[in-house]
């Protein structure tokens, strides 16, 4: 009888502990797919330090151990910090947010959703694309960049739009960035020279429109109705390539003209563009404010 | 005699099975336990990542260490999967992976190329930063100008803008030959006659219809920064054929589009089979 018992009790015990084990199976079986989802909102390797310190905040923790996992990862932190910092100024690009998301991951092919957002000298962008990775036996993974959006603030860059919504179309990612970093130089290389002018000839030189904006203008004091414009843009082609352009317009009362008609635009313009290609536009524009300055010494 | 039998038998087994069963409990236990802590771990790394992200305030991080005793932990975790976002970031984005080589005596520097958002070859230099840069090995194809393009920049000083020039060449020389690529791939009534390793001539042989004189086509692309020709030129039988407004047209077509799209365009148009 008591056997009998036993067994019944057995059985008993059986059916529970795969009941409560189907159960646990059920949850287990969620948590992991909880994992899964949050890996693909995000990357998440856990090799190395990071490994370590995920088991430990997990609660795989032994007396010191906080101290050594934290020095570690540190260590690894800063020496990324280190990379970042240098490709940064390789690139020329600053970087300050980028999410990873995986849109899909079956076997062999993989797609994420990039968001990438930064800096490159004065110009914010952010770029979203989707990456697609293809596996191939025996090749390296073919990776490929579509549905590309760029967003910029334009305003006052019209010279780039054209070039931007080409960019689009072309999902041309690396000349996108070189061109930014082209363009950016060059603009760059304006603002220092119109800065350096106006710093030498406060009297002479005016920026209308700051440091930053396309147009210099030059005017002698005691003649406020002559006055010599430089337009110095930046242009970029639909295909990334950057020219600059700077021109010289006199800006001269009607009188004056018609008193001297050898004043006429095209003639300083066309003087102007030789000055340029023989002396490069420092030089050519230090020659044109000494022009303009020394009108009042004769 | 039969029943207890049976059960002496069962019992052992049955107790057996009680303990594998437990064990086995056990170890979902454990397992749920862990899986619950990685993703609470995970969880806080996403709040930590998305407010890095919006570069929250203080306050917000001040919030965060009160709550947990490793938020320090946590803290260098999410900034530690930020900065490989951020690598990889540039890694997809800049076109330059620069690494460290020899106790930083010398950098590798990767240059990647691309066309119309596929990612092609990548080539490398290894350079030596002392006592003055130069660049010691590399694998640019030797098509390329590479010393002609390091005596323009100076590399002391414009190590970037040489990269940018050199990428330029590079991008543009695959993606001619990508270009080509697609061209055999795509055309097949499109015969390639001659084309050279730098791809910047490509002579094609065109079938306008059946019984039709044949058209070679020449693509000159003297510009090796470009993807695009700089001359394209036609040859026919026909003589009058080149100067036909429908021709004349596909010359401008051709100048300005890449030749795989361009032909493919003529080939709707149905001027060429």
């Amino acid at each position: 009888m008591e056997k009998q018992m036993n067994e019944e009790e057995n059985i008993k015990e059986v059916k529970m502990l795969e009941a409560q084990i189907n159960h646990l199976r059920a949850e287990v079986a969620v948590l992991q797919h909880q994992q899964q989802e949050m890996h693909k909102d995000m990357t998440f390797l856990f090799r190395g330090q990071m490994q370590d310190a995920l088991s430990y905040t997990c609660g795989q923790r032994h007396a010191g151990d906080r101290e050594k996992v934290m020095s570690k990862l540190k260590e690894e932190v800063e020496e990324l910090e280190g990379d970042l910092k240098q490709q940064a100024q390789m690139n020329g690009i600053s970087l300050n947010s980028c999410t990873i998301k995986t849109l899909q991951s079956s076997g062999s092919k993989m797609v994420q959703q990039v968001s990438v957002s930064g800096h490159c000298s004065e110009l914010v962008f952010q770029v979203e694309f989707e990456l697609s990775e293809v596996k191939q036996e025996g090749q390296r993974s073919e990776r490929t960049v579509s549905n590309l959006n760029v967003v910029m603030d334009t305003s006052g860059l019209q010279n780039l739009s054209s070039f931007l919504s080409g960019v689009e179309e072309s999902r041309d990612l690396l000349t996108f960035f070189r061109t930014l970093r082209t363009f950016s130089d060059r603009c760059e290389e304006r603002y220092r020279t119109f800065q350096h002018f106006q710093e030498k000839y406060p009297a002479i030189v005016s920026l209308p429109g700051g440091c930053r904006s396309e147009v210099m203008t030059l005017g002698h004091p005691e003649l406020p109705s002559c006055v010599l414009f430089v337009y110095w843009s930046v242009d970029v082609s639909t295909d990334g390539k950057v020219t600059p352009n700077i021109n010289l317009l006199p800006k001269i009362p009607e009188q004056a003209l018609q008193l001297f008609p050898s004043l006429a635009q095209s003639d300083t313009t066309e003087a102007f563009q030789s000055l340029l290609r023989i002396l490069g536009p420092e030089a050519a524009l230090e020659s044109v404010i000494g022009a303009v300055s020394l009108s009042q010494d004769t | 005699m039969e029943i207890r039998a049976r059960s002496r038998k069962v019992q052992p087994h049955q107790r057996g099975r009680v303990k594998q069963l437990e064990a086995e409990a056990e170890e979902l236990r454990l397992q749920r336990k862990r899986l619950k802590a990685e993703n609470q771990t995970l969880e806080t790394l996403k709040k930590l990542r998305t407010s890095m992200n919006k570069q929250c305030t203080d306050e917000e991080v001040m919030q965060m260490e009160e709550d947990s005793e490793d938020s320090q932990l946590l803290q260098l975790m999410a900034r530690h999967t930020q900065l490989t976002d951020l690598l990889q970031a540039h890694h997809l984005i800049g076109g330059y992976d620069i690494i460290k080589t020899r106790q930083g005596k010398g950098v590798c520097v990767s240059v990647a190329t691309n066309y119309e958002g596929v990612y092609l070859d990548t080539y490398n230099l290894e350079i030596d930063l002392k006592p003055k840069l130069r660049i010691s090995r590399h694998n640019i194809p030797p098509f390329i100008p590479l010393n002609s393009l390091t005596e323009q920049c100076n590399l002391q000083s414009h190590f970037r803008v040489f990269l940018d020039t050199l990428s330029c060449h590079l991008n543009a020389f695959t993606g001619r030959k990508q270009q080509l690529k697609l061209v055999k791939e795509q055309q097949k009534s499109v015969e390639v006659m001659e084309s050279n390793v730098l791809c910047s001539l490509l002579v094609l042989m065109l079938t306008v219809s059946k019984g039709k004189p044949l058209v070679l086509c020449t693509l000159e692309y003297a510009d090796h920064t470009s993807c695009l020709p700089t001359r394209v030129h036609f040859e026919c039988e026909d003589k009058q054929l080149p100067d036909s407004p429908e021709w004349k047209k596909n010359c401008s077509l051709l100048i300005k589009t890449p030749v795989h799209k361009a032909l493919m365009t003529m080939k709707t148009m149905g001027h060429i089979v």
